[in-house]
């Protein structure tokens, strides 16, 4: 491979611009064009944006930065924010793991409904999802107050309610990566496996569950991007307590609301740097384990 | 072990894809099951193994009613066409999964399973690949490392569904030999499945022809080939010329009276003749009935098609024999039978 490179590179016809080194040899028409478009659009729709907003928290200067994000009120926000939504994904990742194993593996009455209803956190408004999720939990609604009743326990307007309404919005995303997968498995696999005396449950653990991990930490991690950037959902039933139940996302509002401009802005690049290293350690521990068996 | 299949049914939907089948398998033989798709000779390997089940009917391994164990109680080693391998696993794991499900009593230690394991890399000759993983392995190597994995379990039976369908003709032959010898050392009863009538005619100790759901002969290679039992055996186990013809006085003829074909005695009145192409003789003759219509060369042998008033036969010999008899495209000559099957009109 690397041979192969070098010598391309050494090609009298080759050009010798950027461009040729960075490309191999390939049948595919139109590197230069989709490469040139691809990161024209990313600029544009992508980095342009965030680097506006790295721009603006930068007129803070760094000490100002810091003092502006390492506020107890941001800190208690960042760790609701990040735990909060970590803690959905999980649950979304072991529930819709579930609902995606009914859905590939089993036929029954009305399979298609329940198909088309996963979706459907997609498309509602999430201030609606916000409202209904809230008046439902409230502790007159009809599931807050039994729970109120049974187990004094206290949902809406509590992080408790957060973890509810970012679940609600998270599901989709584990559902629809694994389903395609496990779709997609070959059934001799789990039938190699039953012929070679493995029980179900073995055959889950060590052949099923390992093909499928990297489709569900996908979704794990796009249901947890998804959790970190919600507001319309949560501002309704988090109750919004400054230390307790307050968002990132909405802190960033309310310190608009102030014209403090440069201030929103560093949480907002506070809140990118995070997810921006979360979501690369997801992707380099995905990446890790598709090496192991590509193709 | 023996293997006892009686009156084996299973019907998928409204297809029938096994009737009432019967079927013995020796101890320590090496049996091919042949046919056509759809002639249900994988269900039956599938019920074998316990993958599938069977309407009705009984299966004894061992002379153990075993139709309601599952896969795992009856202990088959499985082969399949597309390998099956655990892509996740390297050839390592996968040759050793086998022995690290097994219940924690009867689990062999963990330097014992790796002894086992490298001992069958050994013996499928794939010792220095036991870290790679199988998108890593050809399609030859996968299938062994499936062989090796199937015969981990110590299994009393090794099951193969068709299991060089997915190889290059190259390593497909090589792979044949080298099983057939595999068995020649370890004698394990096994059973093939093949849609190859020269794979099964090379490498089993006998053969079951297959049809419909039904079988139509089980025999030796030789016999199944020379002494077919239907005109569905003979056309499946080789190149045949078939005319439609009528048998009177122990003589076959056809139609436009071009061709007439010793029968024996006892088939009388409509009926099929066929002929394999080796058993077509030519010899040129200016006068003669036939026309050499093409010629076509295939390493040492060549195929002659004539055009037999109107008839089309084909012909087979070898090169040498052809330029002896000097028959080039377009030359007329006659044509005789050295030998012919007739069966019934069904």
């Amino acid at each position: 491979m690397v041979a192969a490179t070098t010598s391309d590179a050494v090609l009298p016809n080759s050009g010798g611009t950027v461009l040729s080194v960075l490309r191999k040899p390939s049948v595919l028409p139109g590197f230069g064009l989709t490469l040139g478009f691809t990161l024209t659009y990313l600029s544009l729709i992508v980095l342009l944006p965030l680097a506006a907003l790295a721009l603006k928290a930068a007129g803070l200067g760094w000490s100002g930065f810091w003092d502006a994000v390492l506020t107890p009120r941001v800190l208690a926000a960042f760790k609701v924010s990040f735990g909060l939504s970590l803690a959905a994904a999980a649950i979304n990742a072991v529930f819709g793991f579930i609902v995606a194993w009914v859905l590939v593996r089993y036929r029954f009455p009305g399979d298609r409904i329940v198909d088309a209803l996963v979706d459907l956190p997609f498309a509602l408004p999430t201030a609606v999802a916000g409202i209904a999720l809230s008046a439902l939990y409230a502790p007159n609604g009809w599931i807050g107050s039994l729970l109120m009743e049974w187990f004094g326990l206290r949902v809406a307007f509590t992080p408790l309610g957060i973890a509810i309404a970012l679940t609600f919005i998270g599901l989709p995303f584990v559902v629809r990566t694994v389903q395609p997968i496990l779709q997609d498995l070959p059934p001799e696999e789990e039938e190699a496996a039953a012929a070679l005396g493995a029980t179900r449950w073995q055959s889950f653990r060590r052949v099923v569950f390992p093909a499928l991990l990297p489709a569900l930490l996908t979704g794990f991690a796009l249901a947890f991007a998804r959790g970190v950037g919600e507001y319309g959902s949560v501002i309704f039933i988090a109750g919004n307590i400054p230390g307790l139940s307050e968002i990132l996302p909405l802190l960033i509002v309310i310190k608009l609301e102030q014209y403090d401009y440069a201030g929103a802005a560093a949480v907002g690049v506070l809140m990118l740097m995070a997810s921006f290293a979360l979501l690369l350690a997801l992707n380099l521990l995905q990446a890790w384990m598709r090496s192991r068996h590509a193709r | 072990m023996a293997i006892q299949v009686s009156g084996i049914t299973k019907q998928f939907g409204s297809f029938r894809a096994l009737d009432a089948v019967d079927l013995e398998v020796r101890s320590g033989e090496l049996l091919a099951l042949l046919g056509p798709s759809g002639s249900g000779k994988t269900t039956l390997l599938r019920i074998m193994a316990g993958l599938e089940f069977a309407d009705s009917g009984s299966l004894l391994l061992n002379g153990e009613e075993a139709l309601s164990l599952t896969p795992r109680e009856r202990q088959v080693g499985f082969v399949f066409q597309h390998y099956a391998l655990f892509r996740h696993m390297t050839v390592f794991e996968n040759v050793a999964f086998g022995m690290k499900v097994r219940p924690r009593g009867q689990r062999p230690t963990s330097s014992e399973i790796k002894r086992r394991v490298m001992e069958l890399l050994e013996l499928v000759q794939l010792a220095h690949f036991a870290d790679r993983y199988p998108a890593q392995l050809s399609g030859g190597q996968r299938q062994r490392v499936a062989l090796a994995r199937a015969l981990a379990i110590e299994p009393k039976v090794l099951l193969l569904d068709e299991p060089f369908g997915a190889l290059d003709a190259k390593v497909r032959k090589e792979l044949r030999r080298w099983l057939r010898k595999l068995h020649e050392d370890i004698h394990i009863t096994s059973v093939f499945v093949t849609h190859d009538q020269e794979e099964a005619l090379e490498l089993a100790d006998r053969v079951v022809v297959m049809s419909q759901g039904r079988i139509e002969q089980v025999g030796s290679p030789a016999e199944v080939y020379d002494r077919p039992a239907s005109a569905f055996v003979y056309e499946f186990l080789g190149q045949v010329n078939r005319f439609d013809c009528v048998v009177a006085d122990g003589v076959a003829r056809t139609a436009n009276g071009a061709l007439s074909i010793p029968a024996d005695g006892t088939v009388r009145g409509p009926a099929i003749a066929y002929v394999r192409p080796h058993d077509l003789g030519l010899s040129p003759s200016a006068g003669g009935p036939g026309r050499v219509s093409g010629i076509h060369v295939v390493g040492p042998d060549a195929r002659i098609e004539i055009d037999l008033a109107g008839l089309p036969l084909e012909a087979e010999m070898d090169r040498e024999r052809l330029s002896a008899l000097g028959l080039r495209l377009g030359d007329q000559c006659t044509v005789h039978i050295d030998r012919a099957r007739v069966f019934p009109q069904p």
